[in-house]
């Protein structure tokens, strides 16, 4: 059962790379929350009570509802709502991503089959979403798909930790929670004063600094 | 005395954001600064107690914490002066003394903290805050510069932590970050997950610590933000994501995997020391050129965490100078964007003349970064390579020295340019009308760190020698 979920956290990545609509990157970081829910009450029998209260808040409130919600709002006062001029067309960004998935699937399987520490279908699937995530950053060109794919990034390291077929320690859970939501607020307070001082949300537009040609 | 340290901080920001005085807060940030500096010589003396929960003082973070607080300390002295001129309302002023407090806070719990989640919690702590105080003058350029510093830093700050999940992977059975267990069982982790941990780690952190190639927000950050704060960026807050990589280089060791950890620091060493000599060439902005100075002393850092033995000692001594040296640098580089309103190198000349302090100060914190003797900067990098020499390292001696001298000549040629040039009359003119803004307290600090660092290459005194040495022991 978890291991349909993990594959349909992955097939949301590939959903991610191939759309430019802003609300459809959102509505996918709900997505990912609620899967990442499903996933925790499949592995529960690892965790005791108080961590599975924990994990519940971090995924179905923390990141299916709060960060949503406020990059919705965000979304609506900057009014961005497509990022069309990525550096590569959309169906290529979909090739690509679909071969760092398959990648992350044959890795799972290959060489990771012989740990116990670990399952390998998360492994592969975590990895993979991490290096999706790193790769749309570079390629798009609007600052709030940045703050979402660094999200999906957080997502695919807390898959990771959920891999690990021990009990993190609580505190780690913790500060994972306490990244992502720190984070998401702090990069959601200047993608407005950045729309406020430019008018737009282009990251080309934070060129400026630069050893070369500097201008006071 | 920890929690002294730890809790005085936060009833001062409670404070600060009740009184929302510009005076009341700077008042605030120079208390800290003092209590600091006391708590911090009574725990090095140990007098009192030296742990609590999650946080000790040891051996190894012992020198990291008096070197943060002597550069608090000078910092805030600075500061106080600082801010008479600074505009903005006093609510602003309010968040700049608070956000400088939570700073400080973040990065003292995070050099005495025992615990590698609690390590990485508080290093993402000094994001969020000095991301504030980098933003503080609210121009398109610091917000940029913001941007970028939160944006690295996170994903840095993020991958590490995946280097937290793999280590905790390769641990097997033991579940625990606490250092000293983790340098227990060190032998009995697993060497793939925990090769492939330290990179992760390596990176994140050293993101944070501006090793190349993840040093892209250093410049950018130490160049647009206040004066003050850019000297307690580049002199503490690198050191402090330095010391959680300094205890990962010890799992390492302990797990027998040191040519591994070795070679992953040498290159990153070698990386930043390329960057910035192939940059420093062409820079139009002096608080850049010292920026990218603070990306070429991590990375001589990171090569000497790679050489080992004699060169831990030199590592220390090098942390030290460089953070004593490069906080007057900023500092004095604060008076001269003061005195010239402009970042610009080719807008700055005859330094000397228009303020013969800040001209001298500028040409002496030259000389103490770039290792003049008796620069204790001098002494630890002699002694790196001696140890390069003795270890029949002559090419990595060659090129170490070679991009060594490179730097100084592009940084050298600035410095001379800026503090020996013609002063042109209608930059007397601006010179003139903002030499009130510096005050004796924009001067004391710079003086106090400099005599200390020309002095220390010549004598140190027994007791820190001591606790220098028992700190490269525990390398």
């Amino acid at each position: 059962m978890a291991t349909g979920f993990i594959i349909l956290f992955g097939l949301t990545m590939l959903y991610l790379a191939a759309t430019s609509r802003i609300v459809a990157h959102i509505r996918i970081l709900i997505i990912q929350g609620f899967l990442l829910f499903l996933i925790c009450c499949c592995g529960m029998e690892h965790h005791n009570w108080l961590s599975f209260a924990f994990l519940t808040v971090e995924t179905l409130i923390v990141k299916s509802i709060v960060i949503p919600w406020f990059l919705f709002k965000v979304t609506k006062k900057t009014h961005s709502n497509r990022d069309v001029a990525a550096n590569i067309p959309h169906f290529y960004c979909l090739v690509v991503a679909t071969l760092i998935l398959l990648g992350g699937f044959l890795a799972s399987n290959y060489y990771f089959s012989s740990m116990k520490m670990i399952s390998p279908i998360y492994f592969g699937v975590s990895v993979a979403t991490i290096i999706i995530s790193l790769w749309l950053i570079t390629i798009k060109h609007k600052i709030i798909s940045n703050v979402i794919e660094f999200i999906t990034m957080e997502n695919g390291i807390f898959l990771l930790s959920l891999s690990v077929s021990k009990e993190m320690p609580m505190l780690v859970n913790m500060g994972v929670l306490l990244d992502v939501f720190i984070a998401v607020y702090i990069l959601g307070l200047f993608v407005n004063e950045i729309n406020k001082e430019f008018n737009d949300l282009e990251v080309s537009h934070l060129s400026d600094l630069k050893d070369y040609e500097y201008n006071d | 005395m920890i929690s002294t340290i730890l809790i005085f901080p936060i009833i001062a920001c409670v404070l600060v954001m009740l009184v929302k005085k510009k005076a009341f807060g700077t008042l605030m940030v120079n208390a800290y600064a003092i209590v600091h500096f006391i708590c911090t010589l009574l725990l090095a003396a140990g007098i009192w107690e030296n742990t609590v929960p999650y946080f000790a003082v040891d051996s190894t973070n012992i020198i990291f914490l008096i070197v943060l607080s002597l550069i608090f300390l000078m910092v805030a002295i600075y500061n106080t002066g600082y801010v008479r001129h600074l505009e903005g309302s006093d609510k602003k002023l309010s968040h700049y003394s608070f956000m400088i407090l939570v700073f400080v806070l973040s990065m003292t719990g995070t050099l005495l903290s025992t615990d590698l989640a609690i390590s990485w919690i508080l290093i993402e702590g000094t994001t969020l805050s000095s991301a504030y105080l980098i933003y503080f003058n609210k121009t398109k350029h610091s917000i940029e510069a913001a941007w970028k510093y939160v944006f690295i830093c996170s994903i840095g700050i993020a991958l590490a932590f995946v280097g937290i999940i793999l280590l905790n992977i390769s641990s097997g059975a033991i579940n625990t970050m606490n250092f000293e267990q983790l340098y227990q069982h060190a032998t009995e982790f697993d060497l793939m997950w925990l090769k492939l941990a330290f990179v992760f780690m390596l990176f994140g952190f050293g993101a944070k610590m501006g090793l190349a190639p993840a040093h892209f927000w250093l410049p950018d950050a130490h160049s647009e933000s206040p004066s003050p704060i850019s000297a307690l960026l580049s002199a503490t807050l690198l050191n402090s994501a330095f010391l959680v990589i300094v205890r990962v280089f010890k799992i390492m060791e302990l797990a027998n995997c040191t040519n591994y950890a070795r070679l992953m620091l040498l290159v990153m060493g070698f990386l930043s020391l390329f960057v910035t000599a192939v940059f420093v060439y062409h820079i139009k902005n002096y608080k850049r050129m010292l920026a990218y100075s603070s990306i070429e002393n991590m990375g001589i850092l990171a090569i000497g965490m790679a050489l080992g033995g004699a060169a831990f000692y030199a590592v220390v001594l090098h942390l030290i100078g460089h953070s004593l040296a490069k906080a007057s640098f900023f500092l004095t580089s604060g008076n001269v964007l003061e005195l010239f309103e402009s970042k610009r190198t080719k807008s700055v000349s005859g330094l000397i003349s228009a303020d013969s302090k800040t001209g001298w100060l500028w040409v002496a914190s030259f000389l103490a970064i770039c290792a003049f003797p008796t620069s204790l900067l001098f002494i630890s990098e002699f002694i790196m390579i001696k140890t390069m020499i003795l270890d029949k390292h002559y090419i990595l001696c060659g090129l170490f020295v070679l991009l060594l001298t490179i730097i100084l000549y592009g940084i050298g040629r600035v410095v001379i340019k800026m503090a020996f040039g013609e002063l042109s009359e209608d930059k007397a003119k601006v010179v003139e009308k903002n030499i009130n803004k510096i005050s004796i307290l924009m001067y004391i600090p710079q003086i106090i760190l400099l005599i200390l660092v020309f002095t220390m290459g010549i004598y140190i005194p027994d007791c820190l020698n001591e606790i220098i040495k028992i700190a490269a022991g525990t390398f």
